[in-house]
């Protein structure tokens, strides 16, 4: 289990991330999702003990990283595939950071068999492609078998069977019981590869659960399609927001479908069409990220 | 088996073996301390009585032979700043701080590995060039041999200069953080200020001069004491102060700063 307890960090004069507050559980593929620039990052990293946070503390099964006495054994984590010494072959690369946690050498192997790299090991770290690189940076993480997992932007430079791969790979891996933490600006890679959901925007944290639960409590809209769209528009009265869309069409909020067939029914209007349109996660990312932004415009001159 | 000091050792005696530039760099030094210790002896040999019988007085054959040791030490100083900059330059900083956090073992592992591979070979070069330097001035009956006063010391401490000058580098890398401006910085120091102070007062250069790294450096690898310098045994232990401090000063510097 990773725990963030109220981290917040500051770089300078620019408060990366602010107060952030949630945990990790194991078991479950945890999505950690937010624009570009939004902290995701910077929390890894102070997950990993590289930065410090200014404020708060992240632990993982209750120690910081920099007391674990077998780091590579406890967490894996892939930052930044490209962090490699280009110089080096992948299995030297993998070589040295097995013989700093006391992991044997035959480990190496499995690891480059598995993330199928074997063949290119003693080649050049400098001359993979990214998405080489990447399989690299999984190799590395699952050097030390260990219980919690990390990973920043893991499908960056995967082709479409590398990323069906990794998405079958973390479950797997949460379904064997690990922590599993996964980063992404992309929602729709969230959508598909997390169980639950962390999402952050300008460094604060804005909502935490399972996929289902955001697109569900999203404000979800109904369109409606009538012969007589303004007479129904005023029977409407009781929706929060109606929409008249190119075609005549009515999108509304605020009120079920059922309810405006019933009021429909009454004001004897004759419905052509009635569609729950039920939100997508992008809508809801978008949504609750566009809060954010106002928020965390404001937030620099508050933190202090 | 929980990890150890050894077991970073180790991990950074791969890293360092791995990397083909530097074995090519280490061999590139040993070839070159050699080679031009050859030419100087060879050239001196030609023309040692062109200045008649007081220069043969005045002849030290061991420092002559050992002369390799001023290009020399740009070689050590830049694999120590490398050992530390590639890894801000490639970013494996980050990698390499995740595998062992406890960063001051990571320094002293680092540090370990750098004296083991330049201690040895550096010895082993100025032997070397000692060796075959003394064959070349045989001939012209010029030679030394270790049992004359000072040499044996004289030759070891060479191979210690050069080793302490890679750990100095190392500081300078692990402070500074970007290969060339740690560069610069070490070149400042062995070139630039020497130069710098040559136009002070003479009262002044008396008192700054022997503290330079270069100057510490003639004294270790100069059988017969030099004028106004410092002991070889002195000077030995305020060069390995002078890299102790800047490595003590980067190790501070990792503990707080963000990777």
């Amino acid at each position: 289990m990773i725990k963030i307890d109220h981290v917040s960090k500051q770089y300078g004069d620019t408060l990366a991330v602010n107060d952030l507050n949630f945990e990790v559980s194991p078991g479950v593929v945890t999505g950690f999702l937010g624009p570009n620039g939004s902290g995701k990052s910077t929390t890894m990293r102070i997950i990993m003990g590289l930065d410090q946070a200014t404020k708060g503390s992240a632990t993982i099964n209750g120690q910081r990283y920099r007391d674990l006495k077998a780091p590579l054994r406890e967490v894996g984590a892939l930052l930044d595939a490209k962090a490699v010494n280009p110089n080096r072959s992948a299995r030297n690369h993998l070589r040295a950071l097995a013989a700093s946690n006391n992991i044997s050498t035959k480990r190496v192997d499995e690891v480059l068999e598995f993330t199928g790299i074997a063949s290119v090991a003693s080649k050049k770290v400098g001359g993979y492609s990214l998405g080489m690189s990447q399989r690299l940076g999984i190799a590395a993480a699952l050097l030390g078998d260990p219980p919690v997992l990390l990973f920043d932007e893991p499908v960056n430079g995967l082709d479409p069977e590398g990323i069906r791969w990794i998405r079958d790979f973390f479950r797997s891996l949460a379904k064997e019981g690990r922590t599993v933490f996964v980063s992404s600006h992309l929602m729709s890679e969230m959508a598909v590869s997390a169980d639950q959901i962390v999402v952050i925007g300008r460094g604060h944290f804005i909502t935490q659960g399972s996929v289902d639960d955001l697109t569900r409590t999203a404000q979800g809209s109904v369109l409606v399609r009538s012969a007589s769209p303004d007479v129904l528009k005023t029977a409407l009265s009781q929706a929060t927001e109606i929409e008249t869309l190119n075609d005549g069409a009515l999108n509304v909020t605020g009120l079920s479908a059922e309810a405006i067939g019933t009021i429909a029914l009454s004001a004897g209007i004759a419905l052509s069409e009635l569609t729950p349109q039920r939100a997508s996660l992008e809508e809801v990312f978008m949504e609750l990220t566009a809060d954010s932004l106002d928020y965390g415009s404001h937030s620099k001159g508050d933190s202090k | 088996m929980n990890p150890s000091f050894w077991s970073a050792f180790r991990s950074e005696w791969i890293k360092f073996k791995s990397v083909r530039s530097t074995i090519i760099g280490l061999i590139t030094f040993v070839v070159l301390t050699i080679g031009i210790g050859i030419l100087v002896t060879l050239g001196i040999r030609g023309h040692i009585n062109d200045h008649g019988g007081e220069a043969r007085l005045s002849f030290d054959a061991t420092s002559t032979s050992l002369v390799g040791i001023f290009l020399a030490q740009f070689a050590v100083g830049t694999i120590g700043i490398i050992m530390m900059t590639a890894e801000y330059a490639t970013g494996s900083i980050r990698t390499t701080l995740s595998a062992v956090p406890n960063r001051t073992r990571l320094v002293v592992a680092k540090a370990a590995v750098l004296v083991a591979a330049l201690f040895v070979l550096c010895e082993v070069t100025c032997f070397a060039a000692f060796f075959i330097g003394q064959s070349i001035y045989h001939g012209a009956g010029l030679a030394t041999t270790l049992s004359a006063p000072g040499v044996l010391r004289a030759v070891s401490l060479a191979g210690v200069y050069l080793t302490l000058l890679g750990i100095l580098g190392f500081g300078l890398g692990l402070i500074i953080r970007a290969t060339a401006a740690s560069i610069i910085a070490y070149a400042t120091v062995l070139l630039i200020l020497p130069i710098i102070v040559n136009f002070l007062p003479s009262a002044w250069q008396t008192h700054l001069t022997k503290f330079f790294p270069g100057e510490l450096g003639r004294d270790m690898f100069t059988p017969s004491a030099i004028a106004n310098d410092f002991s070889p045994t002195t000077a030995a232990l305020m060069l390995l102060g002078y890299a102790a401090g800047l490595v003590t000063i980067g190790t501070v510097l990792l503990r707080r700063r963000d990777a």
